[in-house]
């Protein structure tokens, strides 16, 4: 496995009134979409803007791509902030070059790149306007161009679909995971839980200023469902079914689809296997699939950071 | 760096291409010249409607010789005051009583309506006059009206300086004026382009753009980026100003005046004029000689540019930590006392300074950075000495150093500050966080 993209290492930044973050690791492995979850005031912010090298940390070490994050690197850092802004009477155009520039490109990169991607998002006529002559999601779209236009190794997006329209929302889905393809490793910071599953690899969880969870979607979704699986059914089994397994499971519960299937969701027993299990409903049912449960990342969002309040 | 003159670069075109800068910096001179012009013109108009005055004289010997001038006629009037007073289509009635020419008490003056300056003191003049000459007529002494015309003495003071190399003639009125003039235009620059930084900073942390920018910029480098952009606005503006100013120095106020009073002018700038024989008033023509001379204007103003740029680069500092910690401008208004009550104090101050620019308190607040850019103004014109220029200038940059240091040390922290309202007392707090 190669190196990690970035590595925050037993970060702490405490503010005159209270620590926003405290012992806070983790690692985004290069070219992953990793997702930075926790409620609000949890110290996510506080984490991006050290990231971006805004605020320094009070102890502990932040490595970018195989080195100590300098101010260089924010070259090669892409930060859309969840508060959005542009300068209001600056052109479009104008103020995206202003932006590409600061981040190191020439003039004429700017415009080349800008072009591109004005053209991509069908948006050339925008150029000339003035930020203040646009919708809000107009605004959000030039600003997405801004953060990614410098092609950086790090993209950080907070919260970016907030403000788009579901056909927009897509779009920008889309763009993200082609970024990923191209290279770039993404951090994703977000309320919306379904995004999460949807397009993260790995995540983590901060609760009050600490990492509370960390790890692969996927796997961290079965771990909080261990155990668990969710068998489908042609119909409803014969009426021995449910007492068959009863001795082997902690707990079942038997849904009846609309047509005509069933769901059986099962919790098994510490000691029992999961063969047993699938020889006694084979024996009193069809059965059509046969899955591990997945909790959803909202169940364990609020599971988390419920158990780990202070 | 790079990133900075990106931010000054911005700010720079952000703020000359506004159509309001491009119009405040060519109507402003206009408007300067036509405000010296106006008092004149208004003149001429007022005095196209000759007062006529009716004058009761008791004595029969003054108003014979009361002659019309350009603000008032004269009619006599046989009848008796209390007659004439019914008069209400005339300006006024001036009473004489008979025993005016021993005793002046009593003359007075009926107006119908509001009286001007120009007719009392019109009025008075000529009264004074006449009745002088009726005085000495009565006195019977020979020759009285000579020998008081041999006594009359009328100083025209010309003064020099002794202790600068050059020994040229200056007028302190002139002085005076320019230095309530010079020690203004920095108040007003200070205190308008300080705000700009200010409401301009609050401007970028309420709408969020700011939260981009530190991305690239370090939060220092866009502070001092953001003032350095401002104050070459300044200097443009200013520049431009100055540019019409000499202008106007060197070619229209040689080609409206006589050219009589010229050739008395560059007597006064050859170093050749005799007051004795000019037949205009010797303030006045030194005034003319000085301003119309571009050199003299020119060191002047270059000092001033100085002082400006230094002063504002203090000052918006200043301004600058203020705007950093508030979210809008009506928060900012107490704060920002701190930094405009200072500013005002230097104007009022100047005022003191142009009547004794050698005092104590002139002197040592010409040196304190808080006041100096506007007091050493006010104390410029009466000729300063070079070092005293340079220490105060030296004290203001170095002060810069200081303001702007914790200023980046306040705003670091401030912009990332919303909710609360903050205090001095929480500035304080943030300068000293790491």
């Amino acid at each position: 496995m190669t190196q990690p993209l970035l590595k925050v290492s037993h970060v702490s930044k405490r503010f005159t009134r209270h620590v926003a973050l405290d012992d806070m690791s983790i690692e985004v492995p290069q070219g992953s979409i990793y997702g930075l979850l926790g409620p609000n005031g949890a110290g996510k912010t506080t984490l991006i803007r050290i990231i971006n090298h805004i605020t320094l940390p009070d102890s502990g070490e932040v490595v970018f791509d195989g080195h100590p994050l300098t101010m260089a690197d924010v070259a090669h850092i892409g930060y859309l902030p969840e508060e959005r802004g542009l300068y209001k009477k600056m052109k479009v155009g104008e103020q995206a070059i202003f932006f590409a520039r600061l981040k190191g490109l020439s003039r004429a990169q700017a415009v080349t790149e800008l072009k591109k991607w004005f053209e991509k998002f069908e948006i050339m006529e925008w150029w000339g306007k003035k930020v203040s002559e646009l919708s809000k999601g107009m605004a959000q779209k030039v600003q997405f161009i801004i953060t990614v236009l410098h092609r950086p190794k790090l993209l950080i997006f907070d919260e970016p679909f907030s403000g788009f329209d579901p056909i927009n929302a897509n779009m920008l889905k889309e763009e993200i995971m082609e970024l990923r393809r191209e290279g770039s490793t993404i951090i994703f910071s977000t309320h919306n839980m379904s995004s999460v599953e949807e397009i993260c690899d790995d995540i983590t969880l901060i609760n009050s200023s600490r990492n509370v969870l960390s790890g692969n979607v996927d796997e961290i979704r079965r771990r909080f469902c261990k155990d668990r699986y969710v068998i489908g059914l042609a119909d409803e089994g014969d009426k021995l079914l449910l007492p068959s397994i009863e001795p082997m499971t902690v707990e079942r519960t038997m849904e009846r689809n609309d047509d005509g299937t069933s769901t059986l969701k099962v919790h098994l027993s510490p000691d029992a296997d999961v063969r047993g299990l699938i020889n006694a409903v084979n024996e009193h049912g069809t059965i059509l699939s046969f899955n591990e449960a997945m909790a959803s990342m909202n169940d364990i969002f609020i599971n988390v950071v419920e158990s780990t309040r202070l | 760096m790079n990133q900075i003159s990106l931010i000054i670069q911005r700010e720079f075109i952000e703020r000359v291409s506004k159509k309001s800068f491009i119009i405040v910096t060519i109507l402003m001179p206009l408007l300067m010249l036509l405000l010296s012009v106006l008092p004149a013109l208004m003149m001429q108009f007022s005095s196209s409607d000759g007062r006529n005055i009716v004058v009761v004289d008791e004595t029969g010997v003054i108003a014979p010789d009361l002659h019309d001038t350009e603000d008032v006629t004269f009619s006599r009037s046989a009848q008796v005051l209390d007659s004439a007073l019914t008069m209400k289509d005339v300006a006024g009635i001036l009473y004489i009583p008979s025993t005016a020419v021993e005793n002046t008490s009593g003359i007075a003056y009926y107006s119908n309506g509001p009286v001007s300056m120009n007719v009392e003191g019109e009025l008075q003049a000529q009264l004074n006059d006449i009745i002088e000459s009726r005085r000495i007529e009565r006195s019977n002494i020979e020759n009285l009206r000579q020998v008081m015309d041999d006594i009359h003495s009328d100083v025209q003071l010309l003064t020099f300086r002794n202790d600068t190399d050059e020994l040229s003639q200056e007028s302190s009125a002139l002085s005076f004026v320019l230095g309530i003039g010079l020690a203004l235009v920095l108040y007003m620059f200070l205190l308008l382009y300080g705000q700009m930084v200010m409401s301009s900073i609050i401007e970028e942390k309420n709408n969020r753009v700011l939260e981009l920018v530190v991305t690239s910029v370090k939060p220092v480098h866009l502070m001092l980026g953001k003032i350095f952009g401002i104050a070459s606005v300044a200097v443009v503006q200013i520049l431009i100003w100055m540019a019409l100013l000499c202008c106007i120095s060197a070619f229209v106020i040689p080609a409206t005046l006589p050219t009589e009073m010229m050739s008395e002018v560059s007597a006064v700038q050859a170093g050749t004029f005799d007051a004795a024989t000019s037949q205009y008033d010797a303030d006045f023509v030194n005034t003319v000689a000085t301003l119309g001379s571009v050199g003299y204007i020119f060191n002047m103003l270059f000092v001033m540019l100085l002082f400006l740029v230094a002063g504002f680069l203090f000052y918006a500092a200043i301004f600058a930590a203020i705007g950093s910690a508030v979210e809008n401008v009506q928060d900012a208004s107490q704060l920002s006392f701190v930094a405009m009550v200072p500013i005002i104090l230097g104007l009022v101050l100047s005022f003191s300074a142009v009547q004794d620019p050698q005092s104590g308190l002139a002197v040592a607040c010409s040196y304190i950075p808080l006041t100096s850019p506007m007091v050493m103004m006010a104390r410029l014109p009466f000729g300063i000495a070079a070092w005293e220029v340079i220490l105060s200038l030296v004290i203001l940059v170095a002060s810069f150093l200081f303001t702007a240091w914790l200023a980046g040390k306040i705003y670091r922290v401030g912009i990332f500050m919303y909710g609360k309202k903050p205090t001095l007392k929480d500035l304080w707090h943030w300068s000293r966080q790491a």
